[in-house]
């Protein structure tokens, strides 16, 4: 739902952070073992150039850095949406696997927050126009 | 029905997850270790030769030097396998009717060179001369091993890439005098290091081109 | 207002990229029901066999080309490079516009690209592991592809760093890996669906798997598209690094027809015009099948023959460029090479390529020919034609005359499938008649050969 995020107000991820210390890692890698590898552990004398020659490094470096920055990127995301999580008491809800993945909109309340009880919670809720509700076991 | 998978399936994938890993890791070593161990390296393996020729015998009980029936080892690239003739100089008189001989004999008698198994070998693409290394003050000893101690002939180091490169990159650390090369027993003085610059320099040994790619693969 | 009725086409009028009346049921039923509840229609077990025939051709080639080696493509010396490296470039080159429409456009804002740019992503995995097989392939001991990789072997030694070669391996390998790393979070909601929409357990279960517990909370998807976004941004100049850096394997190099600093930024342009021309291609055929009229539009269509007008032009510019420096620059190789080009044994192929990829294109001007199906269908299988023998102009004509007419030759002939020796030419009476014998066009049945280079050669020379 576009503009849903906005509305209800979230504004900061660690994501973009994880992303970035990714893709330093990756250049650094990157720049790091082949500055060692080609003029500290075995300097060998290509056509003449200087052992480091750092402008052929960069190719790799930039290659690894968006490399590492993508799998930070991907991992980042799905271990900070706490996935993969193959069970979730929401499916246990009908309508919830028939329309929340192609057309529905479902607003799910967690027994553990605070404010919780059955019975207000459930009042509020169709209090507000919700077209259906329901408690789903944990 | 619309749970799919049982509850206990969000632990199962991190289990899952976490064996991935380590599996992956756990093979990575298996195949590392496979490959530094001597059934891939074929170091200290002995091969079954047709005959069971002791270097322990010949060179360390009877003092034969290396260059007895390895003539060419200091002027060519090949260190040479003596012909049966160079076993029958001495098998024309001792352990004549010596059973374990007898395709010595055979050999000799029809003049079909006896076929032993090539024990150290580099792959085609490099070129390796002999000769070279022996005049330069490399001893036997530093690839082949303690031969004088091997009652069946096995390689006594890996000959790989990274084996040569230890000396070529730094042969002070593994030169001896000339004088020495052929002696089994010589171990290295305490100043090796300054003994060997020094050797370097008067072998004319060019450090800085060692490490060429051109320099073996030619 | 229920998202159940929520019209999309409704929602921004000005644009049709998808026919009226949808709804968000309607689109989730469509496009989830080929995967789940549809059977299969006859042409796609037909397109299946299709391609089952051609990987088993493949297949026998490759054996072929593994028992008698590379050869058998009549590389040789001088042309040392040829069918496998046409190929690379060719498919990596073809994979660029699936990232370009996922990425570069998806932070332009494009809508449009929505209803193709999983496909198109698609496409760019299967370009890519094509692409990533050639250069393996064209190694003389294949199975030791390894040997260029870092890795810490008993060799005690590493790769060197310096060469294009080695960037090309980091960057295709990275390319592929990217790619696909893209394509699955874009995948993610969508299995959530499917596994959603599966009638069998089979399905449940294996959808279900991919799409990692996926329930579309919103705070999943606002981290989603942070992920996506980004990801979008590292594409982008990935997508413009990978064939830049296939470019210099070429341009690092200094035989005239390869050493040119225009090279990046007309390779990468060759590469979007490739790939769009092999997204038509695909599309038009899937949209007919799958009667996806509705989301493909002629609005796509028409987006990209434009997409594919525009890169078209940047190649030709960089086609004139080519010959333009080379009279400019007054240097008698570079102005023979393009001589060589234009007149020489591999002429053919050289006019073949500007009349595909330069005079063809700009039929799409025309409003009617971006609007037929068939016709752009037939304009993009002939850019897909022309671009292919851009490679190899670039190659082999490049190649098989450098510096020294001592060292020309040819690449080698079809007929025979037996390599020729191109580089043991005895001496003859004079240089002149030697090369011309050996720069007899073999690759193709047009019957160009006996022409003499000696009687057209110009006077620069």
């Amino acid at each position: 739902m576009d503009g849903l995020a906005e509305a209800i107000g979230f504004k900061k991820t660690r994501l973009p952070l994880i992303i970035l210390c990714g893709g330093l890692t990756g250049a650094c890698t990157a720049f790091g073992f082949q500055y060692w590898a080609s003029a500290v552990y075995y300097p060998y004398n290509i056509g003449g150039r200087p052992f480091f020659s750092w402008p052929a490094f960069i190719p790799i470096t930039f290659e690894l850095t968006v490399l590492f920055a993508s799998f930070a990127a991907v991992f980042g995301m799905i271990l900070l949406n706490g996935l993969p999580k193959p069970y979730h008491p929401v499916f246990n809800s009908e309508r919830f696997a028939k329309h929340a993945t192609s057309d529905g909109f479902f607003l799910s309340v967690e027994t553990s927050d605070p404010k919780f009880d059955m019975e207000t919670t459930c009042a509020l809720l169709s209090g507000l126009g919700a077209t259906h509700v329901e408690a789903v076991a944990q | 029905m619309a749970q799919i998978f049982p509850k206990k399936a969000n632990d199962l994938v991190k289990v899952l997850a976490a064996a991935v890993v380590l599996g992956a890791c756990g093979l990575g070593t298996m195949a590392t270790g496979l490959w530094l161990s001597p059934f891939i390296t074929q170091q200290d393996v002995a091969k079954q030769q047709v005959v069971p020729f002791s270097h322990l015998h010949h060179v360390k009980g009877l003092g034969i030097d290396c260059r007895y029936c390895h003539t060419t080892v200091e002027t060519s690239s090949f260190a040479g396998i003596p012909p049966t003739e160079t076993c029958m100089s001495c098998h024309s008189q001792i352990w004549t009717n010596a059973k374990m001989l007898e395709p010595v004999r055979a050999s000799f008698k029809t003049q079909k060179p006896l076929e032993w198994l090539r024990v150290n070998d580099v792959p085609d693409f490099v070129y390796f001369n002999h000769s070279i290394h022996v005049n330069k003050g490399v001893g036997c000893v530093t690839c082949h091993g303690q031969v004088d101690e091997m009652a069946l002939t096995h390689k006594g180091q890996t000959l790989r890439m990274g084996w040569c490169l230890q000396c070529h990159r730094a042969p002070e650390q593994f030169l001896r005098p000339p004088s020495e090369v052929f002696n089994m027993q010589w171990q290295p003085p305490a100043d090796q290091s300054a003994k060997g610059l020094e050797l370097v320099k008067n072998n004319h040994v060019k450090v800085e081109q060692l490490t060429n790619c051109s320099v073996c693969h030619r | 207002m229920s998202p159940h009725d929520t019209n999309v086409a409704a929602l921004e009028p000005s644009i049709p990229l998808i026919a009226p009346g949808h709804t968000y049921t309607t689109i989730s039923d469509k496009v989830a029901g080929i995967v789940v509840t549809e059977p299969q229609p006859k042409s796609w077990k037909f397109g299946i066999l299709i391609g089952a025939i051609g990987v088993m051709i493949l297949n026998t080639a490759v054996i072929y080309l593994f028992y008698k080696g590379i050869g058998i493509w009549g590389v040789n010396i001088p042309v040392g490079w040829g069918w496998a490296i046409i190929n690379f470039v060719w498919w990596i080159g073809i994979g660029h516009a699936g990232t370009l429409i996922s990425a570069i456009l998806l932070l332009l804002n494009q809508q449009w690209r929505t209803s193709i740019n999983r496909f198109a992503e698609a496409m760019t995995i299967f370009a890519v592991m094509c692409a990533g097989m050639f250069p393996i392939l064209h190694l003389g001991r294949p199975w030791v592809f390894y040997f260029i990789l870092p890795y810490p072997g008993t060799l005690t030694m590493w790769p060197n760093f310096r060469s294009p070669l080695l960037w090309d391996v980091f960057a295709v390998s990275t390319y592929a890996t990217v790619s696909l790393l893209f394509w699955y979070v874009g995948l993610i909601p969508d299995f959530a669906t499917l596994r959603d929409k599966a009638r069998n357990k089979v399905g449940q279960w294996a959808y279900g798997f991919f799409a990692l517990g996926w329930r579309g909370s919103a705070r999943h998807w606002f981290r989603y598209e942070t992920a996506s976004l980004i990801l979008a941004g590292l594409a982008t100049p990935l997508v413009v690094s990978v064939h830049s850096i296939v470019s210099l394997d070429f341009s690092v190099g200094i035989i005239p027809g390869w050493h040119t600093t225009i090279f990046p930024p007309y390779f990468v342009a060759g590469a979007i015009y490739s790939g769009f021309a092999m997204v038509l291609t695909l599309t038009i055929p899937v949209r007919k099948i799958y009667a996806l009229e509705d989301f493909i539009t002629q609005r796509h269509l028409d987006v990209m023959a434009k997409v594919m007008l525009a890169t078209g032009l940047i190649v030709g510019y960089g086609y004139i460029m080519e010959a333009f420096y080379a009279w400019y620059s007054a240097n008698p190789y570079e102005k023979f090479m393009i001589y060589n080009r234009m007149t020489g044994p591999y002429w053919p192929a050289y006019w073949a390529l500007v009349l595909c990829n330069i005079v063809t294109p700009q039929f799409l001007w025309i409003h009617w020919v971006r609007n037929n199906p068939i016709v752009l269908f037939i304009i993009s299988i002939i850019v897909n034609i022309g671009m292919w023998l851009e490679r190899y102009v670039i190659v082999v004509t490049s190649l098989h005359a450098d510096f020294l007419p001592s060292s020309w030759g040819s690449s080698v002939s079809w007929r025979n499938l037996r390599p020729r020796k191109t580089s043991s030419w005895p001496r003859k009476k004079s240089m002149t008649r030697a090369t011309s014998r050996s720069m007899r066009l073999r690759l193709f049945p047009w019957t160009v050969s006996r022409k003499r280079l000696g009687s057209r050669r110009p006077d620069f020379l």
